[in-house]
Parts: structure tokens; sequence; C-alpha cells
């Protein structure tokens, strides 16, 4: 399971995440990645990741409770 | 050995191809959002790109700078390439080139300290891209020697056009803002 985080201030919308992973990732009416959900165990989070020119987003692998 | 033309030759070459390589690195992060070539080219590839021509460039005017001191034909001290007007060769010409040059490695560096400086200073600063390309340009038609050459003049001519091209593109193409990704890719494959 991954948990995923945005940094909102380093996100400039390229809207590739949400290009990747749909149903993990969405752009806001301001063009910003927002997140679907919290928690994914969609293995292309980890693509989106990599994929943001930013860097903006933060993947932690996590122990599913 | 009267005058030895190499290192007059390699600053020459050198400064022009720094200032192609900015050129093309300013295109590439123009284009990275307006995407004129529709989602053919992968915005990760055009930011690998885009990084790749700007550290080259830098990395051309380092050789620009070193082939000026070690010159005999414009004497350049080390201390005149970091100091705006230090130089006796044409030192306003020559200050725009190392005001340019000081402000595109600040620029280039901010992209690593993006997380300390936060994302809107960042982009803020990425906008001086624009006054370094400016900046060059003037650098390179008033310091550089062939700019009266019709080849060099055309190089910075195309250089211009292209950017502004590409900077009106960016600023009046379709609105990245208003798409969504669930509606976007199907109008895209059903058009």
């Amino acid at each position: 399971m991954y948990r995923i985080v945005i940094d909102g201030s380093l996100c400039s919308g390229f809207g590739d995440c949400a290009d990747l992973a749909p149903d993990v990732f969405e752009l806001d009416s301001h063009g910003k990645a927002n997140l679907r959900v919290g928690t994914s165990n969609d293995e292309r989070v980890l693509e989106a990741a990599d994929a943001c020119p930013m860097g903006a987003i933060r993947v932690e692998e996590v122990q599913a409770a | 050995m009267t005058h030895d033309p190499t290192f007059w030759l390699l600053a020459r070459a050198s400064g022009l191809t720094a200032y192609l390589l900015l050129t093309l690195s300013v295109l590439a992060g123009l284009v990275v959002k307006s995407r004129p070539f529709g989602r053919a080219l992968k915005t990760a590839a055009v930011t690998d790109v885009h990084r790749f021509f700007a550290l080259l460039g830098l990395g051309m005017l380092v050789l620009h700078g070193v082939a000026l001191v070690l010159d005999s034909t414009v004497h350049m001290p080390v201390a005149a390439l970091f100091v705006p007007f230090l130089s006796t060769y044409r030192p306003t010409a020559v200050a725009f080139g190392v005001l340019a040059a000081e402000l595109a490695a600040l620029i280039t560096v901010s992209f690593s300290l993006r997380r300390w400086i936060g994302g809107r200073n960042w982009r803020r600063l990425h906008y001086a891209t624009f006054l370094v390309f400016v900046m060059g340009t003037v650098h390179g038609l008033t310091a550089g020697t062939d700019s009266a050459q019709p080849w060099a003049f055309s190089l910075y001519l195309g250089a211009v056009g292209a950017v502004a091209f590409a900077t009106a593109w960016r600023v009046l193409g379709r609105p990245t803002r208003t798409r969504t990704t669930t509606t976007t890719p199907a109008l895209e494959r059903s058009a």
C-alpha cells in the first residue's frame, strides 16, 4: 500500500500524474493536482511520482492496517 | 609566439554555442505546458531536455569565460568574468553577459533549492529567465565580434523570433487550467 503526499506549493499543474494514475490524481479547477484517495495499491503512483517535473509527489510504502 | 588565435576562436564559438543552448533550453521550457505537439511528447522527456540544455549551456559559459581569460586578443582578468563593468573591453556589453550568466546560474541552482525557497518563489525566479535571454541577446550582439556577419545576425534573429513565438503560443494557447483528466483524453481520442 502506498501513501501519497502532494506538495501543493511545488505542483505546477503539469498533469502527468493525473494522466498516469487517473484513479489517484486529478487536477482541480486551479489546475493543481489533488488526491482522490490518500492511499493506493496502484503501482502507477510510483510512475506518477517519477514523472512529476517538479518532484512534488512523495510516495511512501506503508503496511496495510 | 606572437598571437595564438586558438582561445579567441574558442571564446567566440563557445559564446555562440552557449547562446544557442540557452535558446533551446528556453524553447523546451516554453513548450512543456503549451504542448504544441500534443501528447506525443511526454512532459518528463521535455523537462529532461530543458534541464539538459540549460546545464550544457552553463558548461559552455564556463568554457567561454576560461577561453576569454586565456586569450590575448582581449585582456580579460578573471575578476571581470564575475564583476560587471570590470572589463576594459566593451565594459557595458560584457556586463550584460556577466549578469546574464550569474542570473542563469542562480535560476539553474534554484531548482535544487525549490523545496527550501518554496514553489511560488521558484516560479517567480524562473520568470527571470526572460531577462537572462534578453541580456544574453544584447551581450551577444554588442560584445560579439561576429554580430555583423549575416550568419551570426541570423542566429540572433532566429533565436529571438523563436522564443517570442513560443512565448506567445504559451500565453495565448489553449488554457491548461480547465483541462480535467477525465474529459480531455477522451476528447482527444475522439477528435
